[in-house]
């Protein structure tokens, strides 16, 4: 079980920082009136349609001895930043960023204008204004964000064996592991495998569903609907 | 006991922007709005909201100056354009806007967070048994009706003591009980703070129970006074 206990480890590691970058970034793409705007958000998106391999071997080439990322990691920790847990986890959040900042802005982006002007117009600066009115009225979406970066990270393969490779206890992944055991014909430990990332999935997807739900119920205001 | 004299709100400014038909529109007014409710007329498209939200701060003049109790809040040539939420100006608004996922006192206390509890309770307490809304505290806008969410939402905005107060087509879509009853609750707030207050109104109703001074707007400027005190004749009729 230890490849999947590296695979939670990972996911929530990398759901914690999308999670922190994905907020000012969905922020600033939600609100920004900056003309040039969908350079940045199609950047964001690249991960959504770029093959693993090739956003892998981008990430391992930054992350090798000669790469920027990697002569960086270097100075300040003394080692190398391709094939280590670290690697893996920066690999993900690359991997996973439109995950985490696409639910957060349509959320944002949802959020009543009407609202955003009355906390303006009361004395909320934007500060206080996402804080105390964004941010409450976004919590389906940053469910969302944290549960699909989540599962997403859980689940990738390509990333993770271009710039991890197949280290046990460091980079060996689920995923992984299943290819290995598969590639050596174990069936039995890889349908084990198997079949507790799909109800793993399964159980952070419905939690998704149900938990949008319940907002949506909450929040309706009669009077207020057009 | 003598009032204090408070300074006219002063309005003198430009705006071109895109009209609800895609039509160019282009806003252009000076005003003096003194102490009590100034009744805006005029028909739909007149530029009346677009003028309210440049006074807020929420749409940015081509060129002009907006200056509210002795402060200037913009001034184009100065380069002053003082931030939306630092304006001290009370803005109700013609389409409710509740925070959703506040109760009804949390609502009202959005505004003045800043201030000590003590005071800040006492204010709540005080907005509450005026607007009749004591019982709705503990209440989500979702579960009180439109007419209760109207009085929340001008009590909101009263508890912050504005220096100026715009009023959009505020007891649109109530019954004329409610109405009633909150224009009675808007007088005696008027009575109790001397502070301009622009109101804009269809309503001859509205209009003769609380009109001290009255502007007609058309196609982004006021008409001339002639006509507004025809208006105000035909509202006295």
């Amino acid at each position: 079980m230890e490849p999947l206990w590296l695979s939670m480890e990972l996911a929530l590691t990398a759901a914690a920082l999308l999670l922190l970058i994905g907020l000012p970034v969905a922020y600033w793409l939600a609100f920004s009136t900056w003309r040039f705007k969908f350079l940045l958000e199609a950047v964001v998106a690249l991960p959504l349609v770029l093959p693993p391999t090739v956003l892998g071997f981008y990430a391992l080439v930054a992350m090798g001895p000669q790469g920027p990322l990697g002569k960086v990691w270097r100075a300040i920790f003394g080692h190398g930043l391709a094939f280590t847990f670290a690697g893996l986890v920066l690999a993900s959040v690359l991997y996973s960023f439109p995950f985490a900042v696409q639910p957060l802005m349509s959320s944002f982006e949802g959020v009543d204008r009407r609202l955003l002007n009355a906390s303006a117009v009361l004395g909320g600066s934007p500060g206080r204004t996402f804080h105390s009115v964004i941010l409450p009225l976004s919590i389906p979406g940053i469910v969302t964000a944290v549960v699909l970066c989540f599962a997403h990270t859980l689940g990738e393969f390509g990333v993770v064996l271009m710039v991890g490779g197949n280290l046990p206890g460091v980079t060996r992944t689920a995923s992984i592991a299943i290819y290995d055991q598969v590639q050596s014909l174990e069936y039995g430990p890889a349908n084990r495998m198997a079949l507790l990332l799909l109800l793993i999935s399964f159980a952070v997807l419905s939690l998704v569903y149900a938990v949008n739900r319940q907002a949506r119920r909450s929040l309706w205001t009669p009077w207020a609907a057009k | 006991m003598g009032r204090k004299i408070t300074a006219p709100l002063t309005v003198r400014v430009r705006k071109a922007r895109r009209g609800t038909n895609r039509q160019p529109f282009f806003l252009d007014v000076a005003l003096e709005i003194p102490a009590g409710v100034t009744i805006l007329f005029g028909p739909s498209g007149a530029g009346k909201s677009t003028l309210l939200d440049c006074i807020a701060g929420l749409v940015r003049p081509d060129s002009g100056e907006i200056c509210a109790g002795g402060e200037k809040l913009f001034d184009s040539a100065a380069e002053i354009n003082v931030p939306v939420h630092q304006r001290r100006i009370g803005y109700v608004f013609q389409s409710l806007a509740l925070f959703p996922h506040l109760t009804v006192e949390e609502n009202i206390a959005y505004g003045i967070h800043r201030l000590p509890p003590p005071e800040r309770n006492r204010r709540i307490e005080e907005i509450l048994a005026a607007f009749r809304i004591e019982e709705l505290r503990r209440r989500r806008p979702a579960e009180i009706s439109g007419g209760e969410a109207q009085r929340v939402e001008l009590a909101r905005s009263l508890v912050t003591e504005p220096r100026v107060l715009l009023l959009d087509e505020p007891l649109t879509g109530l019954d004329e009980e409610l109405k009633d009853r909150i224009i009675q609750d808007l007088r005696a707030w008027r009575t109790a703070r001397h502070i301009p207050i622009l109101y804009v109104t269809h309503s001859r109703a509205e209009a003769r129970a609380l009109g001290d001074h009255h502007i007609a707007m058309r196609e982004g400027t006021t008409v001339s006074e002639a006509q507004a005190e025809l208006a105000r004749t035909k509202l006295k009729q």
